[in-house]
């Protein structure tokens, strides 16, 4: 029970450091991005959503990935009739 | 600040009174209209009457009159979130009785926020950790839909075993209540407070061994008044993080099966053996659920299963009040 339980634990430690460092660059790098001349705001807004929207896919692609491999790996281990597939 | 903390203290007891006094009627009148659920996890797989989430609807139009009778110059907060509680619980009820497509159901979820929109009753300066307020005033409003939509349907996808949803949300919010408190949330505090009496007292009934089953009504309002507290409330991130283990199962699942799925559509994640314990289905076009993810280690009972779900639900409330204190040291 209580590896079951340390599993989660450490998943959502890592979610939740991520999600605070990745808000930290959005707000310290991409938000006071600028591109020089006043004709390119526009782009420089939308360049700003994409990269956040990138930075939010990475860490729902790592957040996937983790959890996939940590199930699959462990139906393996576990040996058990939940892993004949 | 006495004061406040009783007038709390009376809308909560309003709100559980109306759910607990409500509830047993309910549960008569749907058993008696032949609206039961068989309750899969069980070997005699016994009948449980459906749709007493809708006691918790009362119960939270309770509290919120009880909020108005104390705070009456709050009217259009306690409007907006009662408001948004009720359309969510309308769809839940059109789910309930004429099943609605995997698609549909969400589009329609996007509606419920209409009267946050309508009375203006959020902030479009959310506070984070580190950063401080961000002004984002075009952009808002626009995620307020996906907001409502993502918790309603959040909190629906998370019933998978006896008392999972009713318990998880009365641990988030709880969390949402502490972090209201340390961020002095008037507002995120009064709201938790009326929904905290409603969902105390029909886990009582929904607890394992379930008597009740809360049906779409019960889940995609009490997502939906949680989307509501993080929005007019002002937690928007420690919502967020409170509820990251609904974030978890609802995006593992959709991600495992590439799209969005009704419950019947798929094969069950989890199957029981002679033995009445759960485990992990072995079928490979299974949903990975949370529910299947825990039981990958090997088979548990149903009330081992819910005490894992409940224990990811009090770190997520941790973290969560972890982000709040970090709000007020850093910013």
């Amino acid at each position: 029970m209580i590896r079951r339980i340390l599993d989660f634990v450490a998943i959502l430690i890592f979610v939740w450091t991520v999600l605070i460092i990745g808000l930290w660059i959005i707000a310290s790098y991409i938000v006071p991005f600028q591109l020089p001349g006043e004709s390119n705001a526009v782009l420089a807004g939308t360049l700003k959503v994409v990269f956040s929207a990138i930075l939010a896919l990475i860490w729902l692609w790592t957040w996937r990935e983790i959890v996939r491999r940590l199930f699959w790996r462990t139906i393996r281990k576990a040996g058990s009739g939940a892993g004949q597939i | 600040m006495q004061n406040e903390m009783l007038e709390n203290l009376w809308i909560l007891a309003a709100g559980f009174a109306g759910t607990l006094l409500i509830l047993p009627f309910i549960m008569r009148r749907m058993r008696a209209a032949g609206i039961v659920g068989v309750d899969a996890h069980k070997r005699d797989r016994p009948v449980v009457p459906e749709m007493g989430g809708i006691s918790v609807l009362i119960g939270l139009a309770v509290s919120a009159s009880a909020a108005y009778i104390l705070y009456p110059t709050e009217i259009s907060l306690i409007a907006s979130f009662l408001f948004t509680a009720l359309i969510a619980g309308a769809i839940g009820i059109l789910d309930d009785l004429k099943t609605l497509s995997a698609r549909v159901k969400p589009l329609l979820t996007l509606l419920a926020c209409a009267p946050i929109l309508i009375l203006r009753t959020y902030n479009p300066h959310p506070l984070l950790p580190i950063i401080g307020e961000l002004r984002l005033t075009i952009v808002y409003p626009l995620a307020i839909p996906l907001v409502i939509a993502v918790t309603s349907n959040g909190v629906n996808m998370m019933d998978p075993f006896n008392g999972t949803m009713s318990g998880t949300c009365t641990i988030t919010v709880l969390a949402m209540i502490v972090s209201a408190f340390i961020l002095g949330r008037g507002d995120g505090l009064l709201f938790s407070v009326c929904l905290i009496g409603p969902l105390l007292a029909f886990y009582y009934f929904n607890r394992y061994p379930s008597r009740v089953f809360s049906g779409d009504v019960g889940s995609l309002s009490i997502g939906a008044a949680l989307g509501a507290i993080a929005i007019i409330g002002r937690l928007e991130l420690v919502a967020a993080v409170a509820f990251m283990p609904q974030i978890m199962n609802a995006f593992y699942g959709l991600s495992s099966m590439g799209r969005l799925y009704e419950r019947h559509e798929v094969s069950r994640p989890t199957t029981i053996l002679d033995d009445g314990r759960l485990m992990a289905s072995a079928d490979p076009k299974a949903p990975i659920t949370l529910a299947r993810v825990i039981l990958a280690r090997g088979p548990l009972r149903e009330n081992e299963a819910v005490r894992v779900f409940f224990m990811l639900s009090l770190i997520s409330g941790i973290l969560a009040i972890f982000t709040a204190y970090l709000m007020t040291v850093t910013t």
